[in-house]
């Protein structure tokens, strides 16, 4: 009740904005905020959590999510401006990528004819994600929906922005890069069928980009396995 | 070469065109100042305005240290951009509300916002006007009820009012990547403004 209160213009105002998404953990609305097209991420009090935890675990995802975006600009890798963050609700204001289509959707909806747009979409994948892992920042949730296209399909070269970093969190570790690929490949051979090839593009890319890649393709190759392993013992 | 010179009636058409220009600028409120609604706090309006060649800078500092002057004095050689002032304005508001600025009044917080960093000393000497200063961007903030104090402004500030819309002319590039310290890395993925607007809205978990 006390947040209801205190941050009455915040919810005030995404009560006008238009909602894009509703997902277990946060809302995404979209309306214009100081003049600019603008994206608000709400990440809203779980119920079934105990107050003080859940308080504490959105909390630490709210400046997860900053500071990841801060750590990606400065090192010139694409993610949208924070314009303003209120962390007593729990709202990010982000820049609103106008146009801008998830890999997912762009993935879904191509032809088989533009198979090559797709590769070279599965090559800048694998190039972005060589520079944040070369910059000790993990995603934690790598999925063809986190990532956006600003422009549309045949149009071009497009570009690529990486978001959703409430996840994402700083390790040198091999390893944790290593699980990093697992969980985008894992996802992304779900989510877009008959897809090793160009996911196996997108890793060429990524080991072609990062200087460190090679003990990372290494984990992944160990994290694969023992995934393996498991389902064959479940 | 003939297409150069102008016959009276082109000339003629030009100005009829300057004055069609000039009233529809009226009509749409283009002015020197930018007065500007926030959508998180519809009840307030903020107006920014730009001088040059200011001669009292001294005496209007002091004037808003005594609290003589209820607006923000900004340095605007740090400014990039109207934008800039207006995230900053949004937030004093926004910690205002919530009980949680970090200085003691509105326009010093505006001040302190458009600072990256979180020393409070450090951001009035880089964004607040110093004596030497010949240029100043005031920022107000005023609620419905409450009268615009723009006037008073207008009186105390002896200096050459222009267009907020020429904010630009008088940024310090240089200046504002070591402040912000923008990478050249970070300007590949945006603009200028978006690196300085994402510094200032971050600093909070630093
Ligand atoms: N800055 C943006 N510009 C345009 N669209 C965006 C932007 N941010 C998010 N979206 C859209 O909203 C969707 C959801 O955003 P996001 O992935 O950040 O939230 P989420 O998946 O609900 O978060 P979480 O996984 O933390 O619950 C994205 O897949 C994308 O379609
Ligand atoms: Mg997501």
């Amino acid at each position: 009740m006390a947040v209801e209160k205190t941050n009455n213009h915040v919810l005030h105002f995404l009560r006008s904005a238009e909602l894009l998404k509703q997902g277990a953990e946060a809302r995404v609305y979209r309306g214009e905020f100081l003049g600019k097209p603008t994206v608000v991420k709400e990440r809203f009090p779980k119920l079934y959590r105990h107050p003080t935890l859940d308080e504490k675990l959105t909390h630490r995802r709210t400046v997860q999510e900053v500071r990841s975006i801060l750590r990606c600009r400065k090192a010139g890798i694409s993610v949208p401006v924070v314009y303003f963050v209120d962390y007593t609700s729990h709202c990010i204001f982000l820049e609103d990528i106008v146009g801008s289509v998830t890999v997912r959707d762009y993935i879904n909806s191509a032809h088989t004819s533009e198979a090559k747009n797709l590769e070279v979409v599965a090559r800048k994948i694998g190039e972005i994600l060589a520079k944040m892992h070369d910059e000790d920042l993990v995603h934690g949730d790598l999925t063809t929906s986190n990532m956006l296209m600003k422009r549309g399909p045949g149009c071009g070269e497009a570009d690529l922005l990486l978001i959703d970093f409430g996840l994402s969190y700083i390790s040198a570790l091999p390893e944790d890069k290593g699980v990093d690929l697992y969980v985008l490949e894992k996802a992304f051979l779900s989510t877009h069928p008959n897809t090793e090839a160009l996911f196996e593009t997108l890793l060429k890319s990524y080991s072609a980009s990062s200087k460190k890649s090679q003990t990372v393709i290494k984990k992944l190759d160990e994290v694969r396995l023992r995934g393996r392993k498991r389902s064959m013992v479940g | 070469m003939q297409y150069i010179a102008k016959t009276p009636q082109q000339s003629e058409l030009q100005t009829a065109k300057f004055i069609w220009i000039a009233s529809c600028c009226v009509y749409t409120g283009f002015e020197m100042h930018l007065s500007q609604r926030l959508e998180l706090f519809p009840e307030y309006t903020v107006t920014q305005l730009l001088f040059k060649d200011v001669k009292n800078a001294t005496d209007l500092r002091k004037n808003a240290i005594a609290g003589e002057i209820s607006g923000a004095l900004i340095n605007p050689s740090v400014l990039v951009d109207p934008f800039q002032v207006l995230v900053a304005t949004n937030k004093a508001l926004h910690l205002q509300k919530i009980g949680k600025m970090k200085t003691r009044s509105l326009y010093s917080e505006i001040i302190f916002n458009l600072s990256p960093t979180n020393n409070i000393s450090e951001a009035f000497k880089n964004f607040g006007i110093s004596d030497s200063d010949s240029a100043v961007q005031v920022v107000l903030v005023h609620a419905d009820a409450e009268q615009n104090n723009m006037d008073d402004i207008l009186s105390k500030v002896d200096g050459q009012q222009i267009s907020v819309h020429h904010i630009s002319s008088l940024s310090n590039i240089a200046k504002i990547k070591k402040l912000y310290k923008v990478s050249p890395q970070e300007e590949l993925c945006g603009s200028l403004l978006d690196a300085v607007i994402c510094r200032m809205a971050t600093k909070d978990v630093l």
